[in-house]
């Protein structure tokens, strides 16, 4: 198991908005975390990351324990990330932003800016390499999300809504993009609301609800699964006649 | 070769200016000013313009340089430039101590906690007999050998002060291009970003403070040496850091000419101000800077060489 979370919790005062979820992640795998809004998904996720310590449980990658590990830690391990609402460094270029992330595998700052730029093309964001990180819409800082954070060579890349705010051509070509990232063998975490992207990226789902794992399995299995239909649209009412 | 004209001409100015007003002993004196100033800038630049960690503290560094030079005087009667390591040592020391419990804050907070600190010191320093207490203490008043460096013309410290802030511009310049300039300037942006690209954000920070005080107490021990004199309010006083952080800012925090830039409007202004009105210009010191941080606030947060930046846009497009 590359990523393997074991009955973590999240607690904030007294609301668990993360109840003894735990979730493996194959190497290779993508996989993806849905439930409705509030349902903790994010909040996991940050766990994974180190975003937010967690209150119990455990958190290993790639066979370390990482539990108490603060993000750049694990960073430095092979766990990348992007935001839900990008974090674009905007004082810098587009060039720039991607060679933070490759600095950390390439000390010398000739060798990150060739690997930033390999990363950039790869992304699609080589037209505006050399502009201001800032003049990007959201498509584009999303994208440089990404980019920056395969510039770090990672194993593993977990996605935060990496689609939400993007139109449906758009999701499409970021569907295919972390298709493409797939391929070159990294194992990707992807939060989604999006059906449709959860249907077409992910191998297997796991779906949370008030802060517990309420389903998993392919996203087939999962959409089809009572449970999973109530949480998104409510009990059905029995009429009588 | 045409981006080295510009600075290369700065330069060859620089080096001939006492030349230019060798029988005008006030520019001299105004040429030395203007260096120590973007020496205390320049230094105040590393964390507060590049990290982005707004130090309004900085004094306390200046105020370790100077008290050192002048205690290695009066208590072992070495020259006082010989304490200029003594204080770079206990400036590193203190920006560790200092910097572990306080970088951790963000934004207004941690420049809270500097002015909490530079306070302090000052009000401490006033109370220790050791270090002269609020009459301060006073350097060689003869000089014994040439290690005083006791001038009776400001020309010599003008060079000393060049060599120092040519120095310091150097390493400045060699840590922009490189992971920690990257980083400094990541972290300023956005620090979760940062650590999530594996940035070990609280080591930078620290490592970007204790630089940053090591050079503003060499600034400190620089201007001890040039007036020979130092108490409480000139050392640890906070307008010494208010003047730091001003002079990035209106130059430009975090661009390596920024803090130059700033002192060499600043300082010629003081000391104008200063001359005008004697010593019932203190206060108007105060308003002037008060004026100038409103006026950078509302029209030119990146300080004055973004607007070259602007012009050099524009030609491109």
């Amino acid at each position: 198991m590359l990523i393997d979370a074991k009955n973590v919790v999240k607690a904030f005062g007294a609301f668990k908005a993360v109840d003894d979820a735990s979730v493996a992640v194959r190497e290779g795998d993508i996989l993806g975390l849905i439930g409705p809004n509030g349902a903790g998904k994010s909040t996991f996720f940050n766990c994974l990351t180190g975003d937010l310590p967690v209150t119990s449980g455990t958190v290993s990658f790639a066979g370390a324990d990482v539990t108490r590990l603060p993000p750049e830690a694990r960073a430095a391990l092979g766990l990348a990330r992007t935001f839900q609402v990008p974090l674009t460094f905007e004082s810098m270029s587009v060039l720039d932003n991607a060679m933070i992330g490759a600095l950390l595998r390439h000390p010398h700052a000739g060798d990150a800016r060739a690997k930033a730029r390999e990363v950039l093309q790869r992304v699609g964001l080589g037209p505006v390499i050399d502009t201001p990180a800032r003049s990007l819409g959201t498509p584009g800082r999303k994208r440089l999300e990404i980019a920056r954070a395969l510039a770090s060579e990672p194993k593993a890349l977990l996605l935060d809504e990496a689609m939400a705010g993007l139109t449906p051509t758009e999701v499409l070509d970021a569907i295919e993009l972390v298709k493409r990232i797939h391929g070159d063998g990294i194992t990707i975490v992807i939060v989604e609301h999006i059906m449709e992207v959860i249907v077409s990226l992910a191998s297997r789902v796991v779906v949370f609800h008030q802060g517990r794992e309420i389903a998993r399995g392919t996203p087939r299995e999962v959409t089809g699964n009572p449970a999973v239909i109530e949480a998104y649209l409510g009990r059905r009412k029995v009429r009588h006649a | 070769m045409n981006r080295f004209l510009i600075p290369g001409a700065l330069l060859a100015l620089a080096l001939v200016y006492p030349l230019l007003v060798q029988s005008l002993p006030v520019y001299e004196r105004l040429g030395a000013l203007v260096l120590l100033g973007a020496i205390g800038a320049s230094a105040w630049n590393i964390v507060g313009g590049y990290a982005g960690q707004v130090s309004i503290g900085h004094a306390v560094f200046f105020g370790f340089g100077a008290y050192s030079s002048v205690v290695v005087y009066t208590h072992l009667g070495w020259p006082p430039i010989a304490g200029a390591p003594l204080g770079m040592a206990l400036s590193v020391l203190l920006a560790a101590a200092i910097g572990v419990p306080t970088l951790r804050l963000s934004g207004h907070y941690f420049s809270m906690a500097t002015i909490a600190v530079g306070e302090l010191v000052r009000v401490l320093s006033s109370t220790s007999e050791f270090l002269g207490g609020a009459q301060g203490l006073g350097g060689p008043a003869i000089p014994r050998t040439v290690f005083d460096l006791s001038f009776l013309s400001a020309t010599p410290f003008y060079y000393i002060f060049l060599t120092v802030l040519l120095l310091l511009l150097g390493l400045t310049w060699t840590i922009e291009r490189g992971r920690m300039g990257y980083y400094l300037r990541a972290i300023r942006d956005s620090e979760r970003a940062a650590r999530s690209l594996g940035v070990s954000v609280g080591r930078y920070k620290l490592y970007a403070y204790m630089l940053s005080g090591a050079f503003t107490s060499l600034a400190g021990s620089l201007y001890l040496c040039m007036f020979g004199f130092v108490d409480p309010e000139s050392g640890f006083g906070i307008l010494i850091s208010v003047k730091m952080v001003v002079m990035a800012a209106l130059g430009g925090a975090g661009q390596l000419f920024g803090p130059l830039v700033g002192a060499l409007i600043l300082v010629p202004l003081e000391e104008l101000s200063n001359s005008l009105l004697g010593g019932q210009g203190a206060g108007l010191t105060f308003v002037v800077y008060g004026a100038i941080i409103v006026i950078i606030a509302r029209f030119l947060p990146s300080g004055l060489l973004s607007l070259l930046d602007r012009r050099k846009v524009k030609r491109a497009d």
